[in-house]
This record gives C-alpha cells, sequence and structure tokens, in this order.
C-alpha cells in the first residue's frame, strides 16, 4: 500500500482521542476555558451521561468574531502570550480543546466580547466548521456539545453507563470548584436536583467553606489549617483530623497553581505523614494546594494534564509531609466527635421508662397467634433462673469529690475530672461543657508518644547476625537501598551492598526480635522503588513500640483515684496528638454545655 | 543517705509494700516506694493514694536520708541478690540516684524527689483498739466472700464494720453483702472500741491485711476515725481511706422467724452439691433442694446436657419443701462453715434462707434463693 496523508479531518479525531477521552474530559476542558475567561459564575449541565449534551455557560470574557474562527482551528489558543511553555498562567495552552471536541460531536459555540455589538455563533460538526452567524448572548460563552463522539462510534461503544460517566463529570467540577471558591458553579441535568456553590470569599474562609460545601460538614469541622512555605514554593490547604478517615485515598486532593492534579507525591507523602495516626487500611481526607512559580513545574506531561512534574519534587513532598505533620501536631488534641454532632446524636431523650415488671408479651406488640401458651413458665434453655435478690438501695456512682483538689483545674482545656465510670471513662468538666475520656487509649498514647521519644534520642540496638542474610535483588534496587544505609542504620538495619545484584544484611533491629530480614528488604525495597521513603521500616518498630505501649498503659477496668484522673488529663494536655489513640480512634469526646442545652430543649 | 540492711529482711519488707504500687500508673511517683534511713533503722512505704503500707526493719544507718526508687525493680533486684547477702543502700542526692550494692554487684537507680512522695495524712484517730491476730483473720475470712464486685453500689465494695448489740452483749461486727447473699461476724466488743463509728473498710485493703496477717500471732492494733483505719501488724503499719457511704440497713434482710430447719452434714452437703453442679451450665448454676422428713434431695437439670440427682439424709422435719439455690453461692457458705454440721432456716421458696454453723457461733449467712 502506497504512503499516504491522512485527511485532515481524520488527523483531528486521532488527536482528539488523546484530549477527550470520555465525556468528562469534555467539561473539564470546557470548564477550564471558562475558568481561564475570568469568568465570575459557571453553569454546566449535562443529559444522557454528557453523551447526549453537554452545555457550559460562563460570564467570563468571550471571544470576538475573527477570534472564533480560530479557536476551533488546531492549536490556535489565546492563552500562550510569547509562546514561552515554561510560563504558563492558564489552565490551558495546548489549543486542542475545541478543534478536537468539534472533531467527534456537534459542537456549538456562542460568544460575546463586549466590544462587540452582539454574539456570534459557530458550529462544528465532525470536523466541518459552518460559517459564523449573528446570535443573542449578553456576556461570555456558551459552548455546547451534542452528540459526543458520533462521528467515532467505536470510542462511544467503549464508554461507560450514563451514571458512571454522570459521576465523572460530577468529579470533575467538584476538582475544579475545590480549586476556585471564589467562582461560582452550578451542575444540573442528569435528572438531578442541581448542585449550586456559590462564590466564596477569597482567602482559607472562604476555601474552607468551599471545601466544606464539597467535601461535606464533617471535613469542614474535622478540617486542620495546614501550610509551609520554603524557597518560593507555598503548600497549604487543610487537612482532616485522623478521625475523619476514609477507606480508600480518594478523598486527597492536590491543586498545583490552581490546576486538580492527580499524582503519587502527595499519596505518599500523606502516608508518611499519617502514618502514626491511622491503621494502614485507613485514609485520611486532605485538600492541599501548591503554589509555586510556573516556570519550576512541568504541566505539559499529558494531554489531560492530570499529571505534573516539579523541578524539586523532593522539596514538594518534603513541605507537605512538614506542613501536614505540625498541623496534626498542633491540633492532636482535635477530635472531630465533638463538634460533628455524632456525639449529639447519640444522646436520645429519656422515653417515659416502662414500669419492671413490664413483659412484652402483654402487651399489644406480641404476636397474636402465640399469646395462648406465653403465659406458662418461660422457656429453660434461655432463661437463667432467677436469682432473687436482698433489697440494698439504689446503684449510685461513687461521686465522692475532693475538696483538697485546685478548683482552677476547670480552666484547662481538659477540664477537672469529676468521676470516673465504668471503671474506664474518666468524666471531666471544663468551663464550657464536659469530656469523657477514653482512659487507656489516652494513656496508651502517652505511654507511646515517651516510647518515640526515647527511640529517637537514643536510637534503635541492633543484633547482629551470626550469619549474614544474602537477598538478591535487581541492581537498581539495590543502588537505591545501600543509598540510604545511613538512614536505615539509625533504624537498626545495617546493610551493605554484595556485588551488584545482592545486598547483605549484617544487623537488624533488636526490637523486632526474629525477624524475617529478607522480607523486609524486600518489602523496603518495594515501598522506596514507589515512594522512595523507608516506612516499612519505621512501620514495624513503630508498631512493636505501640504494642508495649498498650502492655504499659492504664488498662479499662482500672479505678482511678481522683488525683491520678488528673494527672492524666495534665498529661494528655502536654502531649502532643494526645486527641487519637495509636489506632486512630479518638481518646476523649467533648459535649459542649450549649449542646447540652440543646438537648434539653433550652435553646 | 547510707544503709547496711540484711537482704532475707529487706525482701521479706519489699515483698509486703510493693503489693500495694500499681504496675501501671499515670502519675510516676505512684510507682515508687519511699525509702528512709533513720538511727539503726529503715523504713519503706508505698502507696496507691487510698492505701498506704509503711514498714520498719532494723538496719546498720550510716547517715540518714530519704528517697524513692521504683518498688517493683527494687524488689526484683533483692529478690535476686544471693541469700544471706549484706545490702548496702546509697543515696546521691545530687544526682538523684540510689546506688544498691551487695557483695560484687551494684545497680544505680533512678529516684524520684521524696518531697512529692504523698502523705495519706492520716489525721487524728478518735478510735483505738486491738484484736486477736486470730480474731481478726476470722472476721476477714467469713465475711470477704460476700462483699461485692459492683461498682455501681460501691457502698458495697468493702466489710462494714461497727458495734452492734449493747451492754453485755455488745459486739465487734463484720457484714459484707452482694445482694444475693450476706455474711455476718461478731466478735466480742474490745475496749476502746466502745462507740466507735460505723465503718466500710475497702475490698483492696481487706485483701492486704489478711494477706499481712497470714503468719502473725501477735495482738493488731487498730486505730480508726470517721474516714480512716490504721492497722498495726508488728512492724507493719497499713494506713488505709474507707468507703464514704452509707451501708444499707442489713438487720431488715436478715429473717428472724423462718420455721423450717434443716440440719446437714458440712462435709456430706459441699460435696453432693458440688457433685451433681457439674451437669449445671454456665448460663445457670440452680440447683434444686427438694426437702421432706429425713431426706434432701439435690438435683440439676441442665436442658443442653442433662441431668443430675443426689440424696442426702438430714435432720428435717417440717413439711416438705422446694426451693433452689445457685450452686456456686451454696459452696461458698459451706466453705465457711467451722463445725461439722450447718443448720439452714428457710421459710418458703421465695425468702431469705438463713444459715448458721451449728458447733460454732458468732457467724450467720442469709442466701437468697433462685426460682426454678
Amino acid at each position: 500500500m502506497p504512503v499516504r496523508q491522512l485527511p485532515e479531518t481524520v488527523v483531528n479525531r486521532i488527536a482528539a482521542g488523546e484530549v477527550v477521552e470520555r465525556p468528562a474530559s469534555v467539561v473539564k476542558e470546557l470548564v477550564e476555558n471558562a475558568i481561564d475567561a475570568g469568568a465570575a459564575r459557571i453553569d454546566v449541565f449535562t443529559d444522557g451521561g454528557g453523551k447526549r449534551r453537554i452545555g457550559v455557560t460562563d460570564d467570563g470574557a468571550g471571544m470576538a468574531k475573527g477570534d472564533l474562527a480560530l479557536a476551533v482551528n488546531r492549536h490556535a489558543t489565546s492563552k500562550l502570550e510569547d509562546e514561552d511553555l515554561l510560563r504558563i498562567h492558564t489552565l490551558g495552552f495546548r489549543g486542542e480543546a475545541l478543534p478536537s471536541i468539534g472533531a467527534v460531536a456537534r459542537l456549538c459555540i456562542t460568544t460575546r466580547d463586549a466590544r462587540e455589538p452582539h454574539a456570534w455563533s459557530l458550529t462544528v460538526e465532525g470536523g466541518r466548521k459552518s460559517a459564523i452567524t449573528p446570535a443573542a448572548l449578553t456576556q461570555g460563552t456558551r459552548v455546547e456539545v451534542a452528540d459526543l463522539f458520533y462521528a467515532t462510534p467505536a470510542r462511544l461503544k467503549f464508554l461507560k453507563t450514563d451514571r458512571t460517566e454522570a459521576e465523572a463529570i460530577r468529579e470533575v467540577v467538584r476538582r475544579l470548584a475545590m480549586a476556585r471558591p471564589d467562582i461560582g458553579f452550578t451542575l444540573a441535568g442528569e435528572g438531578r436536583a442541581p448542585a449550586t456553590w456559590t462564590a466564596a470569599l477569597p482567602g482559607a474562609a472562604g476555601r474552607l467553606t468551599r471545601l466544606g460545601d464539597i467535601l461535606g460538614g464533617d471535613f469542614r469541622s474535622a478540617a486542620i489549617a495546614v501550610r509551609a512555605e520554603r524557597e518560593r514554593v507555598i503548600v497549604e490547604g487543610f487537612a482532616a483530623a485522623p478521625s475523619l478517615t476514609r477507606a480508600n485515598a480518594l478523598g486527597q486532593y492536590l491543586f498545583v497553581n490552581g490546576r486538580p492534579v492527580r499524582d503519587k507525591l502527595i499519596l505518599g507523602a500523606v502516608r508518611a505523614a499519617y502514618s502514626d495516626y491511622l491503621p494502614r487500611d485507613r485514609h485520611p481526607v486532605v485538600a492541599l494546594f501548591v503554589t509555586t512559580d510556573p516556570q519550576e513545574v512541568d504541566a505539559n506531561v499529558h494531554p489531560a494534564k492530570t499529571e505534573v512534574r516539579f523541578r524539586n519534587a523532593g522539596l514538594v513532598r518534603a513541605l507537605i509531609v512538614h506542613a501536614l505533620k505540625e498541623g496534626l501536631a498542633r491540633e492532636g488534641r482535635r477530635t472531630a466527635a465533638n463538634s460533628d454532632g455524632a456525639v449529639l446524636t447519640a444522646f436520645r431523650p429519656a422515653t417515659s421508662p416502662r414500669p419492671a415488671d413490664w413483659d412484652w408479651r402483654r402487651s399489644p406488640a406480641s404476636p397474636a397467634g402465640a399469646r395462648p401458651w406465653m403465659g406458662g413458665p418461660p422457656a429453660t434453655a434461655f432463661a437463667e433462673a432467677g436469682q432473687t435478690a436482698f433489697d440494698v438501695g439504689a446503684p449510685s456512682a461513687d461521686v465522692r469529690f475532693d475538696a483538697h483538689l485546685p478548683m482552677d483545674l476547670i480552666d484547662r482545656p481538659l477540664g477537672a475530672a469529676r468521676t470516673q465510670i465504668h471503671e474506664t471513662y474518666i468524666v471531666s468538666q471544663t468551663r464550657d461543657g464536659l469530656i469523657v475520656v477514653d482512659q487507656h487509649a489516652a494513656h496508651e498514647r502517652i505511654v507511646y508518644e515517651r516510647l518515640k521519644a526515647a527511640l529517637e534520642r537514643d536510637g534503635v540496638q541492633r543484633q547482629i547476625l551470626l550469619i549474614p542474610d544474602i537477598i538478591e535483588l535487581d541492581e537498581a534496587t539495590v543502588e537505591k537501598l545501600t543509598d540510604r544505609a545511613t538512614e536505615l542504620k539509625k533504624f537498626g538495619l545495617a546493610i551493605e551492598s554484595f556485588g551488584p545484584g545482592a545486598v547483605a544484611v549484617r544487623e537488624t533491629p533488636s526490637l523486632l526480635g526474629k525477624t524475617n530480614a529478607a522480607a523486609l528488604l524486600r518489602d523496603l525495597a518495594e515501598h522506596m522503588a514507589e515512594w522512595d521513603e523507608t516506612l516499612p521500616l519505621e512501620r514495624r518498630l513503630m508498631h512493636v513500640a505501640a504494642t508495649m505501649a498498650c502492655h504499659g498503659s492504664v488498662r479499662a477496668g482500672r479505678i482511678l483515684k481522683p488525683e491520678e484522673m488528673n494527672a492524666l488529663l495534665r498529661e494528655m494536655e502536654a502531649t502532643p496528638n494526645s486527641g487519637q489513640c495509636n489506632h486512630g480512634r479518638p481518646t476523649y469526646v467533648e459535649l459542649k454545655l450549649a449542646d447540652i442545652e440543646k438537648l434539653f430543649g433550652r435553646r | 543517705m547510707k544503709v547496711t540492711v540484711e537482704r532475707a529482711q529487706l525482701l521479706k519488707s519489699l515483698s509486703h509494700v510493693h503489693r500495694v504500687v500499681e504496675r501501671r500508673n499515670t502519675i510516676p511517683i505512684l510507682g515508687n516506694v519511699l525509702v528512709r534511713a533513720e538511727t539503726a533503722k529503715l523504713s519503706l512505704k508505698a502507696t496507691d493514694l487510698d492505701l498506704e503500707v509503711t514498714e520498719t526493719l532494723v538496719a546498720e544507718t550510716g547517715t540518714g536520708g530519704s528517697t524513692t526508687v521504683p518498688a517493683h525493680m527494687f524488689y526484683d533486684i533483692v529478690r535476686k541478690l544471693p541469700d544471706g547477702a549484706q545490702i548496702v543502700l546509697e543515696g546521691d542526692g545530687d544526682r538523684s540516684v540510689l546506688t544498691i550494692r551487695a557483695g560484687r554487684s551494684r545497680f544505680t537507680l533512678q529516684t524520684l524527689p521524696e518531697n512529692d512522695f504523698p502523705d495519706l495524712a492520716a489525721g487524728d484517730m478518735t478510735h483505738a483498739f486491738s484484736l486477736a491476730a486470730a480474731d481478726l483473720k476470722r472476721l476477714i475470712d467469713r465475711t470477704q466472700f460476700a462483699i461485692s464486685t459492683e461498682e455501681t453500689r460501691y457502698y458495697l465494695n468493702g466489710i462494714y464494720l461497727h458495734g452492734a448489740g449493747s451492754a453485755k452483749s455488745a459486739t465487734l461486727r463484720g457484714v459484707a453483702t452482694d445482694g444475693h447473699r450476706l455474711a455476718q461476724l461478731d466478735l466480742a466488743l474490745p475496749k476502746g472500741a466502745e462507740g466507735m463509728p460505723g465503718v466500710i473498710i475497702p475490698r483492696k485493703t481487706v485483701g492486704e491485711v489478711q494477706r499481712l496477717i497470714e503468719d502473725s500471732e501477735a495482738e493488731i492494733g487498730i486505730e480508726l476515725s470517721q474516714g480512716k483505719i490504721r492497722f498495726t501488724i508488728g512492724h507493719v503499719v497499713l494506713t488505709s481511706k474507707l468507703i464514704d457511704g452509707t451501708f444499707p440497713d442489713y438487720g431488715r434482710v436478715i429473717p428472724q422467724n423462718n420455721d423450717k430447719e434443716l440440719v446437714v452434714d458440712k462435709k456430706d452437703f459441699e460435696a453432693a452439691v458440688d457433685r451433681v453442679s457439674t451437669i449445671s451450665s454456665e448460663r445457670g448454676r440452680a440447683v434444686k433442694l427438694a426437702l421432706s422428713a429425713g431426706k434432701l434431695v439435690l438435683s440439676v437439670t441442665n436442658p443442653d446436657s442433662g441431668s443430675a440427682t443426689e440424696e442426702l439424709e438430714v435432720e428435717y422435719a417440717s413439711d416438705a419443701l422446694d426451693i433452689g439455690f445457685n450452686s456456686r453461692y451454696l459452696l461458698d457458705i459451706a466453705a465457711q462453715i467451722e463445725g461439722e454440721a450447718a443448720v439452714l432456716k428457710l421459710a418458703d421458696p421465695g425468702s431469705p434462707t438463713l444459715v448458721q454453723d451449728r458447733d460454732s457461733k458468732g457467724a450467720l449467712y442469709v442466701l437468697m434463693p433462685m426460682r426454678v
């Protein structure tokens, strides 16, 4: 077959496959255009999972008649001023979106530049442009895409159900809305009630409002503001306290210069920062915004721009870890349980108590047919024969109050211990509410932090192996491991390279006891290849420390004297992260006086 | 501080005091024992804030002084030192360490300042009397089993010690109950105990006193006030807070008019109850007592496994009666009988039963039946 130059429509359709993967990518491109046009309000409408119809309307700058004709040409853009790919301030710059969409769908653009007397409209169907006609629109641009992929039926077949595609669109709009709280968004169609996110104030408060609107009220109340800055890279945003977790990492959002990206960098960094607070299979919820000089980041990695490369990835990662750790340590005593109303809803107003001799079998709730034989003696197989008892008075808690205790304890953050209930929970009174502390969980955290500090101070003791363990790994991994040898030694693992494809383990952390060095090292190597960090080793050591802490702390069921309870509360105030036990459960819950008053209908 | 002491003596004293110390503490100094050297003696003191034990032993004191060291570690060190060793304790206040030397062994323990060591501040004791060790032991042994462990009725978590009766028949009485059974023991009222307030001695204190008087023959000194009690047992002084509550009016639950009298041989009865209860499940431990003239039939039916019956010859002359009891409670009470026979006074299957020792006076037990 002779070599032929492909016609332009085919070229466009091939190229379109990269940019326009599914309806959600159309929405992403169009909304990004709207944002770049300086819109203050963007309305998105979709139907049939975006396959039937997508409409994006903004109140941005709009285009003049001449620009409109150019805009649908390949590689035509208004966004790259001096043709410098290193200085990109806009979300788009490739000039591919509109022609790509035009190549595979019926595209209709109506736009009005303020300088034009009226709006202009242009349609592109399967790559064929129509003439530009006058149209009606007050300001901005309205882009309508109908019958997406009608020109490429193969792609259409590979799309998922309408529902799934609609969900993907929703996620795209959510992400962009999180990135730009100053813009109002609405998302309508698909037979659902439209979602509206009104424009919020600029700054952290507005950002938190928007994040709360999108991620839910429990995120807003659990959110801890984080921020770190170094070498003109700023990491800021909000991280949920460890009491709010998800079963997957989908609740983690990273934005680089306002662009939502999916990046392993953030996943790894977030894991590292939270490793001490969460069990392995739980994931925190965070939204982080990285601001940096556009020259420091390359967004031109992927046509859909979901990935970016940093010139100094290590710095960004370190900043994220630092910002999160600092925020978590600062707000370590916070728990989500006190503010999201979970505590409140757990309380129920008392219903009128039933008399002690109440028997459901004699009540109207009893099944009618069953009644006749119910009057007889209860079946002995299930019912314990009743032990009768003396009347020795009503139950009452030991509420002795020691008058020697200083009264000003009530002003401390965790208040003054009042009593212990069920030999497990300390009830403490604060100036504006009450606190219930799980004594074991709280003491466990304190002992754990002490052990951790000791480990950091004194290092980990190393057990020398009689016969060094030789572990064969690929060359790159060996190099990676030996590069980190000094760091690993700090954690008690002494390794050295043993020829090109193997490492020798000479010493292991004695804390781990008899450990399978080969398994540990492979685990470590795999993790390092993926995340470039030595977390598995630290995690194992901390797991041992956590077990030691569990055994070394006061148990549930131990009666604590008032002095001991207060000592525990004071220690909690002084210990970082004392709001969660090592497993991420809260160590205490707080009930505000206002909440109590609400329960009793006083407010 | 520098003091030399014999290992066996130190070990014995430490074994007494270190038990008071909890293994895990939220206040570090509560894990420590106070060591104080005075002229020719060494005293050791440990506390859990409710209970404080002090023991004094003979020692060769170079320079006096005091400090506090981790109790369990100190005990373990002394325990592992060779028998017959002379132990030298030397405190260095500036470095806040205590050095323990014996033979060629040398230990240095971190100390905490003695000023921080809590003091129970016993205050003035209003009443003081003494009891023979055997009497106090009997009072504890006969009542301890009935102490409630239920924290919601905290005032039942101890032995209620008080004066009862009047004039010539005045007694010192210990009572304990958990709502299902009650144990009461009377001793002759010792001199000095007249007019004493009724006090509730906490369970942990009862246990510690019981251990301390195990091999003691001497008189035990007891001092008490409204809020505290102190036992002096040889060289050991145990001071404890009392349970601050009102013990229920237990007299109401002791039956006075139970007319059906049953006399059983203690050993036979105990063994028979133990045998038939083998069948009972974890859930229900009921054993049925079927009484007729001169005969007692014990039976247990467990729908999951089977049944057991045993017949006993007894002294019984009243009307036939069926009554159920928790087998564990029956065994507990049978174990308290010091003589050969127990007397059970019954009324009906729903009322409390009175149990007494036929041959030994002073003790009485009340047991609530089970509905079977």
